[in-house]
């Protein structure tokens, strides 16, 4: 176990090596600077702004009724508008017409509608499987 | 664990990280390893180029689209891995030390790449560069720093990781309902990001093709284009001035007419792009091999072939012998039966198997044998 924690920590820190070398030699003077200024970003974007939005958004889920399939939905919402988020934000026309040729606006909303009826029915699922409270044999 | 800021929640916990984790790791190697194959092919270097393989003809088709799939795939796996280790951040006191400030400063490398890397291709796929750097660089340098950063967290938490591999004994976990019920959700987006996405390469997957940057069957002859005639600056080809010139050892030219009374091949070949959408379509032509033969090009000689774009980086492309020679390998006219529209390289492209789209190179006028 122990050496073969290290050769793999070797081995990253090799990978990690060449990648910085990558990223420093052969690109334009002023890229490294710029990377470490969007890597930064990504961090504070998520660290500051997406994971605290969602464990806010956690703090009112769980106290709702059906609360697993209502997280379970949100989950899906969220990646689903992430993953739109490109097409959607991208400024100008596409390249041509096969590129970005979809209605990518209302294929997010259809899909959000959609996701919203499969945690209803799985919320009443949820609830029709599992005897309530005041039923027998509970 | 003590924190600056209190989390209460649930599931902020190592076995919820070890199941969540290995799913991200997973897909993290498929995207590093496919991204080597796509890098190999695309721009190999000297000593690999004479022996990149011309089969499976669905290679790169496979390989690109698996790439672009599971990066998407990574989304919700990344989302939820960082949600659960997240108290982390907050840990008192922040640096315990030397060897956790290291442990600490690996991590914020691994998280910052990861995030990033992710980032940057899902805005590539939609042809949306709005940093001040080169993409393919800076995706290609990363995707190592965040392999490396990978492995080295995984070499520092192996004996978290292999406690916590294994479901722990029902009725010793008090979460494991909760538990269960996240990675179902987490599986579900993984599901549902898949579902809408994957359609642009995997065929069956067509009709539910709802956020993909493409279409397979695009409206150009039924396959989507990248560049465009116009963008290539080619708009305008005249079939009766077009000249094919073959240079080697027996240098010749061709009209359209000329090229078109040659043998002529069908051939059913995948043209597959960088940024994961591919199609199948059917291509007559005339075999690239036949040409090099009638040029008097060794067996074994490398192919130069030149496009008339005037603008692009792809406006030279080298091929090695196993595919120059592949019976499949077409100097092709036609497309689904039509003649090739200006944007699929009218008069002549290149169509090779398991090659990136990029090379498939449009609007050729010269054909050089190397060496």
């Amino acid at each position: 176990m122990r050496a073969a924690r290290l050769v793999l920590g070797a081995a990253g820190l090799l990978l990690l090596a060449a990648g910085v070398r990558l990223l420093i030699t052969g690109s334009p003077a002023d890229a490294p600077r710029q990377v470490a200024v969007w890597l930064a970003g990504a961090v504070v974007l998520h660290d500051l702004a997406l994971a605290p939005l969602v464990l806010a958004a956690g703090l009112v889920v769980r106290r709702l009724p059906a609360r697993r399939a209502v997280r379970g939905g949100l989950i899906v919402a969220g990646c689903l508008t992430l993953v739109a988020l490109p097409p959607l934000l991208r400024p100008g026309e596409p390249r041509n017409a096969t590129a970005l040729p979809l209605d990518y606006g209302r294929n997010l909303v259809l899909l959000l509608a959609a996701t919203a009826l499969a945690t209803a029915a799985a919320a009443a699922w949820r609830r029709a499987r599992r005897p309530g409270p005041g039923s027998p044999g509970a | 664990m003590r924190t600056f800021i209190p989390f209460r929640g649930r599931l902020h916990d190592a076995r919820t990280a070890t199941a969540v984790g290995r799913w991200l790791g997973a897909g993290v190697l498929v995207c590093f390893l496919t991204g080597l194959i796509s890098h190999g092919l695309q721009t190999p270097p000297g000593w690999l180029a004479p022996h990149l393989p011309a089969r499976p003809v669905w290679g790169y088709r496979v390989t690109q689209g698996l790439h672009v799939a599971t990066g998407i795939a990574l989304v919700p796996l990344l989302l939820a891995k960082l949600w659960t280790v997240y108290p982390r951040l907050y840990v008192r006191p922040p640096v315990r030390s030397v060897r956790h400030a290291l442990e600490r400063a690996s991590i914020a490398v691994l998280v910052a790449a990861a995030l990033l890397e992710v980032a940057l291709g899902l805005a590539n796929i939609a042809q949306w560069y709005p940093w001040p750097f080169g993409f393919k660089r800076v995706h290609w340098a990363l995707a190592w720093v965040l392999c490396g950063a990978l492995l080295l967290h995984v070499a520092v938490k192996a004996p978290q990781i292999a406690a916590h591999w294994r479901r722990p004994a029902p009725g010793t976990d008090p979460d494991a309902g909760e538990r269960r019920s996240l990675l179902l959700g987490v599986g579900a987006a993984v599901g549902a990001v898949t579902l809408v996405t994957a359609g642009q390469s995997l065929t069956p997957l067509r009709a539910t093709t709802l956020l993909a940057p493409r279409r397979p069957d695009g409206t150009a002859q039924g396959l989507p284009v990248n560049r465009t005639a116009a963008e290539a600056g080619v708009a305008h080809v005249s079939g009766a001035a077009w000249r094919l010139q073959v240079t080697g050892p027996r240098p010749f030219h061709l009209s359209l007419a000329e090229l078109r009374a040659l043998p002529r091949h069908r051939a059913r070949l995948p043209i597959a792009c960088v940024e994961g959408w591919s199609a199948s379509a059917w291509w007559e032509g005339v075999r690239l091999a036949d040409l090099l033969d009638r040029a008097g090009a060794p067996e074994d000689a490398f192919v130069r072939v030149v496009s008339l774009q005037k603008r692009g980086g792809y406006r030279v492309m080298e091929m090695g012998p196993h595919y120059a020679r592949d019976p499949l390998t077409l100097l092709a006219l036609r497309l689904n039966g039509e003649v090739l529209s200006p944007d699929h390289g009218f008069p002549a492209r290149i169509i090779a198997p398991n090659r990136p789209g990029v090379w498939q190179t449009k609007w050729v006028r010269l054909i050089e044998v190397l060496r």
